[in-house]
């Protein structure tokens, strides 16, 4: 195994006129790791992702994958080289039916023959084959929430971001998403940005706390859960 | 699957009337009355192109009346210069689509929004108009083709038999092409929308953002659906050439306003919409402008107002929704 982290960033750094929504960010995320990241809403979990795959084009500092700069790469580009994101509001293709969705991932770099082995198979790992003839559109937050995951899965990224993968769904919904990132995690790597505490600790190991656009504290989930820090953020209060 | 099944029966509702008008229409109709279908059916292939670039690319063009009239500006001048239209014909769709091409460059590598590119392809045509308009006199000629400003090229030769200059199709023949023509570009259309671009394509219009995360150059598969669009207006201002000649009217606001509105009237997102849309219009306005009691153009406003009012999603979804409602009238009969 080589020593260049998978990603890395340095003083990733994103401003929007006076508002400085990531701060000087390093995070490193090692090959096939599964990282959460927590923190209250406007810590700039969000906006992080969308440096990350070249929807927005960081103010200063660095996003390296695998020791190649991303900054200034369309989010296209950014894809190919094994970037996979499930957005917090799910982008999807509300016009097309399920099965158009997934085959349009599949397709990218497969052959028609390859996404018609594959697509069946993909539609039953999401959960997602018996909706397979109905449109996005029509679905519920959850089901489309599992739609877009099975896009991502279907383009088989190195890097995986979930941003609040269990938003909208049933208990059900998330056991299949708890399973899916356990297997999904044996070969590539992921970032999940969560705020469901017992979706936490399920899944995670290593979690990294983001405050105000900074990185607050990285640790054990274990050590992170009993982190008074941790918990003054969420509760509001001023950390000091 | 329902959308499948759907296209199938259009396709075959297309083919079916199609080689019907193709056959019926030499043998019910006078000289004139044929020429007038010709007009139509090169109208209909202009629908078409539009059809195509904003109902499934999601490209809104205002200027597929720049690349109509371009594709029968460059006809004329190569027929002319060569003495055989058979180079032309190619040149004539293929110019307007580089030109195409280049102006979906500048619009889409710049990210330019929606807006905008309306802006921009309306302005093209009308800087087209203004230019071509004022080419009169001898100094503007292309070899031996003189531009002939507002006049237009009254000499615009009619296409003659591949390699057999001289020999020019008769009206029939002409009639024949432009038919054959309406359903080959109706079929490649529908083959290209089956295909991997066009369905890439169509994602990209319900929503670009996503397929630029899935690894799609969203920019690579617009300029592509711009040009092919931009040629397909080509095709259909040659054959128009071919029936009238070529004059500067083709870049006009009016013909960029009606192509929309046939568009709109058929329904934006479907092929055979389109066609219906402005095979009507066009026979309702110039019935209308012919009995002369009603400004065809006052016509033309009442029915977009109706349309948009009435009918938003065009004629297209009418038979399912008749089909729905009778269904609802009647709940014991399977329909």
């Amino acid at each position: 195994m080589s020593a260049v982290p998978l990603l890395e960033t340095r003083g990733l750094t994103m401003r929007f006129g006076g508002v400085v929504a990531v701060s000087a960010v390093n995070l490193v995320v090692r090959e096939a790791e599964l990282r959460c990241l927590i923190g209250p809403n406007g810590a700039g979990k969000s906006t992080f992702f969308k440096c990350l795959t070249g929807l927005l084009r960081p103010t200063a500092g660095d996003v390296l994958f695998r020791g190649k700069s991303l900054v200034g790469l369309g989010s296209h580009a950014i894809a190919r080289l094994g970037v996979g994101i499930k957005t917090q509001v799910p982008s999807v293709f509300d016009g097309l039916s399920v099965r158009e969705n997934i085959w349009l991932a599949l397709r990218r770099r497969r052959g028609d023959d390859a996404v018609k082995r594959r697509l069946p198979g993909l539609l039953d790992e999401v959960g997602i084959a018996p909706l397979a003839d109905r449109l996005v559109g029509q679905l519920a937050h959850g089901q489309r929430q599992l739609v877009e995951l099975g896009m991502v899965v279907a383009g088989d990224p190195d890097l995986i971001l979930l941003d609040e993968p269990a938003a909208g769904m049933t208990d059900e919904e998330v056991d299949r998403l708890v399973g899916l990132i356990k297997a999904l995690n044996v070969r590539h790597a992921l970032v999940v940005v969560e705020h469901d505490m017992q979706f936490i600790r399920r899944i995670a190991t290593t979690v990294t706390v983001f405050h105000q656009g900074t990185v607050l504290v990285e640790d054990r989930v274990e050590s992170i859960l009993v982190d008074p820090r941790v918990r003054d953020v969420y509760l509001g209060k001023q950390a000091a | 699957m329902r959308e499948t099944a759907r296209a199938a029966a259009s396709s075959l509702l297309v083919l079916a009337v199609g080689v019907l008008l193709l056959l019926a229409l030499p043998r019910l109709l006078d000289l004139h009355a044929l020429i007038n279908a010709t007009i139509f059916a090169s109208l209909a292939i202009l629908a078409l192109s539009l059809a195509f670039v904003w109902g499934f690319a999601g490209i809104l063009s205002f200027g597929q009346a720049a690349f109509f009239g371009m594709g029968g500006y460059t006809y004329a001048v190569a027929g002319i210069n060569l003495g055989d239209t058979t180079g032309a014909i190619a040149l004539g769709i293929l110019v307007p689509a580089l030109f195409a091409a280049l102006l979906g460059y500048f619009m889409f590598w710049g990210r330019i929004s929606d807006v905008y590119l309306g802006v921009i392809t309306l302005t093209v045509s009308l800087i087209l108009f203004r230019l071509l308009n004022g080419t009169a006199g001898d100094a503007w000629r292309i070899g031996d083709a003189p531009l002939g400003g507002f006049n237009g090229i009254p000499q615009t030769p009619g296409i003659n038999w591949p390699g057999r200059p001289g020999e020019a199709l008769t009206p029939d023949g002409v009639f024949y092409l432009a038919m054959a023509l309406v359903l080959l570009v109706y079929f490649g259309c529908r083959a290209l929308l089956a295909s991997r671009f066009g369905r890439v394509m169509v994602a990209i219009r319900e929503n670009e953002r996503r397929a630029e995360l899935l690894g799609y150059d969203a920019r690579r598969y617009k300029l592509g659906a711009f040009a092919i669009g931009g040629g397909i207006a080509g095709l259909a201002g040659i054959l128009f050439a071919n029936c009238v000649f070529v004059s500067p009217t083709m870049f006009s606001l009016n013909y960029s306003a009606q192509i929309i509105i046939w568009v709109i009237v058929g329904g934006v997102g479907t092929l055979l919409g389109p066609l219906a849309g402005c095979v009507l219009v066009q026979l309702v306005t110039t019935s209308l402008g012919s009995a002369g009691w009603l400004n065809a153009n006052l016509m033309l406003g009442l029915i977009l107002i109706g349309f948009v009012v009435l009918a938003p999603s065009g004629l297209a979804p009418l038979p399912v929704t008749a089909a729905r409602s009778l269904r609802r009238l009647f709940p014991g009969a399977r329909a």
